[in-house]
């Protein structure tokens, strides 16, 4: 993406980055995301998961839709879509939910990334009036989320102050491996953790970020999906 | 604006002072009559003496250096009053009455006025809406509260949101004989907020350690800044965990609180955070008293199993190790010890014996151990093993904090020479583990913050 995702967000009068805008600002900052497209038709849906390889997840793309995967009677997330038909019906099926709703919107196509064994955590980051920038990490999926398990830091950070987060969290021994679990590489994570908080630092126009899932299946975090929320 | 008029005057003018017993300008003037420096009653419409002090009419009127004033006035004449001051030239103020920014629109209005008289005036203000300060070293004892003058001189400047808190902590330490440097209540904040009263208290002989306790600010970043900028330890207690701001659109909005990230911004900033007021005394009293430890690890001793259990039990549970000792030393305790008790960390020796002070000597000269907390139960036939204690104090630079129960006032005469030869006293075997966790979270902090400087 040539263009600076915050400037167009901005000039669409929006104040949410679409999920391949902020995916792509997560790049400029070495956190990886899938590999992905935003089309407008079926036809070019399709044409795009054949480009990228089955299996993939087909969204809905919009920047006012913050929580896909409750929009339109659940059609704005479908997850393992292994064929041509599969793709098909639920790039139609978005279609036709931005037709009702009256959103101005488009379908992503990405790479499903393997999360077998893999841990799911929160990163996120957050301005608030008295703190400035801040930055968070937690465990991910329902379980943690009930249980609130995050650990916060000031922006900017070291990797200490990172690798520290980790063992503050009460679910820490599922980055190390628990039971079949593949472990997580803290260093790496780390870097994502520091280089979050350095992106809330530089862009004074970011109040929040989330990147939720970040998933960790090995070597390296990815963003499955994000999050940006400007200014008002 | 310098805090020295505030906290160190050569005159104090109680205004509205009263010679009605109860009211605010009668009990502020009861304590200050203490003050080594002058002290003027004004009061238009009294005359003759309070307290042995001549009564003036106006602050205009007094002959001699004032440079605080206490107000003790009700919040509708307090910025009349306030820009008399400072046409007289007084360079501080108390403002105890409460109708102000915690009261509507109006409350509001009046401290705005408040504001700007303070900056015309260079006028350090205190409150409004506080019970005052206490300097007990100069007997400057700046508040309404009674029997303030039973607090004694020690080692931590207590400074709270609330003056509330801060008398509370103020009488806690007075019951259990240790005393503060200072305590100020900051209450409304109009121009003596957490900043200029953290580094007003850096600069203060007398006070080894500064004990915050924090509700809220408005700018909590400059605050972590001031703490990590100056020398004297701090510690901090943050209430407000059920709090959460409503301003989020995210999922990570959502889950940042104020109260997270203070604890978060304090731990990151050098600062240890505590869940209370008897644990930030402590604490704040072990970080002011107490040498840096070489590392985290705590050797103890106890002479009744069941407090050292806890005791190891509560270090563990924070991450703070007591580890086994190296060969010497275990030799040189089973010796000691005869084998009838348990030898290794925490060592329990058994009712004191002779060879108690040497069993705490070993045990701190062991190459393992940066940290000495011993617990015991007083016996007053029996005392304190004071010269082993003094001596790994002084000879071996190592922290020592005793930990102890029994009767009052045995305990409080007994251990009251222990702290002036540098030894750490606190009473129960879990306010002993608390004040060493705190000073273990201290010297980690500080050494991941010197780590983190580009070239140390």
């Amino acid at each position: 993406m040539a263009e600076d995702p915050i400037a167009r967000a901005r000039a669409a009068g929006r104040r949410t980055l679409t999920e391949a805008e902020a995916k792509a600002l997560l790049e400029t900052i070495g956190i990886t995301t899938p590999e992905s497209r935003v089309v407008e038709g079926v036809d070019e849906a399709v044409a795009a998961a054949e480009a990228i390889g089955y299996p993939v997840v087909v969204k809905v793309s919009a920047g006012e839709i913050t929580h896909k995967s409750d929009w339109h009677d659940g059609s704005g997330v479908a997850l393992d879509l292994r064929d041509e038909s599969a793709v098909r019906a639920a790039a139609t099926e978005i279609l036709d939910g931005l037709a009702q709703t009256g959103v101005d919107g488009a379908i992503l196509v990405e790479t499903a990334v393997e999360t077998d064994r893999a841990t799911e955590l929160i990163l996120g980051a957050a301005r608030t009036p008295s703190f400035g920038p801040t930055v968070l990490l937690g465990l991910g999926g329902v379980v943690a989320e009930a249980l609130d398990d995050v650990s916060h830091r000031l922006a900017p950070l070291t990797e200490a102050d990172a690798l520290e987060m980790m063992d503050e969290l009460r679910g820490r021994v599922l980055l190390d491996g628990y039971r079949s679990q593949r472990p997580v590489d803290h260093e790496r994570l780390a870097t994502a953790v520091v280089s979050l908080g350095e992106l809330l630092v530089e862009h004074e126009t970011i109040v929040e970020i989330d990147v939720n899932p970040l998933v960790v299946g090995g070597g390296e975090p990815i963003a499955l999906d994000a999050l940006v929320v400007l200014e008002g | 604006m310098g805090l020295d008029d505030l906290f160190d005057p050569a005159g104090i003018a109680v205004i509205g002072a009263s010679e009605t017993p109860g009211k605010l300008g009668h009990d502020a003037m009861a304590n200050a009559v203490a003050f080594d420096g002058s002290v003027y009653p004004v009061n238009p419409s009294s005359e003759g003496t309070l307290f042995g002090e001549r009564f003036v009419g106006s602050v205009g009127e007094i002959d001699g250096p004032v440079d605080l004033a206490l107000l003790c006035i009700p919040a509708p004449v307090v910025p009349e009053v306030l820009e008399e001051c400072g046409k007289a030239g007084v360079g501080a103020a108390v403002v105890y009455s409460g109708g102000f920014a915690e009261a509507g629109d109006d409350g509001r209005q009046r401290q705005s006025r408040v504001e700007a008289l303070a900056n015309r005036f260079d006028i350090g203000v205190l409150g409004p809406n506080t019970s005052g300060f206490l300097v007990p070293g100069r007997n400057l004892l700046c508040s309404f509260v009674g029997e303030v003058d039973r607090v004694d001189s020690g080692t931590v400047a207590v400074i709270a949101q609330s003056g509330g808190v801060a008398h509370a902590l103020a009488f806690q330490a007075q019951s259990e004989g240790y005393g503060i440097a200072a305590m100020v209540g900051l209450g409304n904040r109009v121009s003596v907020g957490f900043e200029e009263a953290i580094r007003y208290f850096d600069g203060h002989p007398p006070t080894d350690a500064i004990a915050l306790h924090i509700e809220g600010t408005a700018d909590a970043r400059g605050l972590l800044e001031t703490c990590r900028a100056v020398e004297t330890p701090v510690v901090a207690y943050i209430v407000g965990r059920t709090g959460v701001d409503g301003f989020a659109a995210s999922h990570t909005g959502a889950l940042t609180g104020d109260w997270d990230l203070y604890r978060a911004g304090f731990k990151q900033y050098g600062v240890p955070t505590v869940p209370g007021t008897t644990t930030l005394l402590d604490s704040a009293r072990t970080l002011g008293s107490q040498p840096r430890p070489a590392g985290p690890n705590v050797g103890v001793v106890t002479v009744q199993a069941g407090p050292g259990i806890i005791i190891a039990d509560r270090l563990c549970a924070a991450g703070v190790p007591v580890p086994e000792f190296d060969e010497a030393t275990a030799d040189r305790l089973s010796e000691y010890l005869d084998g009838l008790t348990y030898a290794a960390n925490p060592v329990d020796t058994g009712r004191p014996s002779p060879a108690f002070g040497d069993v705490i000597e070993t045990v701190a000269r062991d190459s393992g151990i940066d940290i000495l907390l011993v617990y015991q139960l007083y016996e007053p036939s029996v005392g304190y093993p004071a010269s082993a204690l003094d001596s790994v104090a002084e000879q071996l630079d190592m922290p020592v904090v005793l930990a102890t129960d029994g009767p009052e006032p045995g305990v409080s005469d007994a251990i009251a020479p222990l702290e002036a030869a540098g030894v750490t006293t606190v009473r129960t075997p879990e306010r002993g583990a608390d004040a060493v966790i705190a000073l273990v979270e201290y010297v980690r902090q500080q050494r991941r913050l010197q780590e983190a400087l580009p070239d140390g």
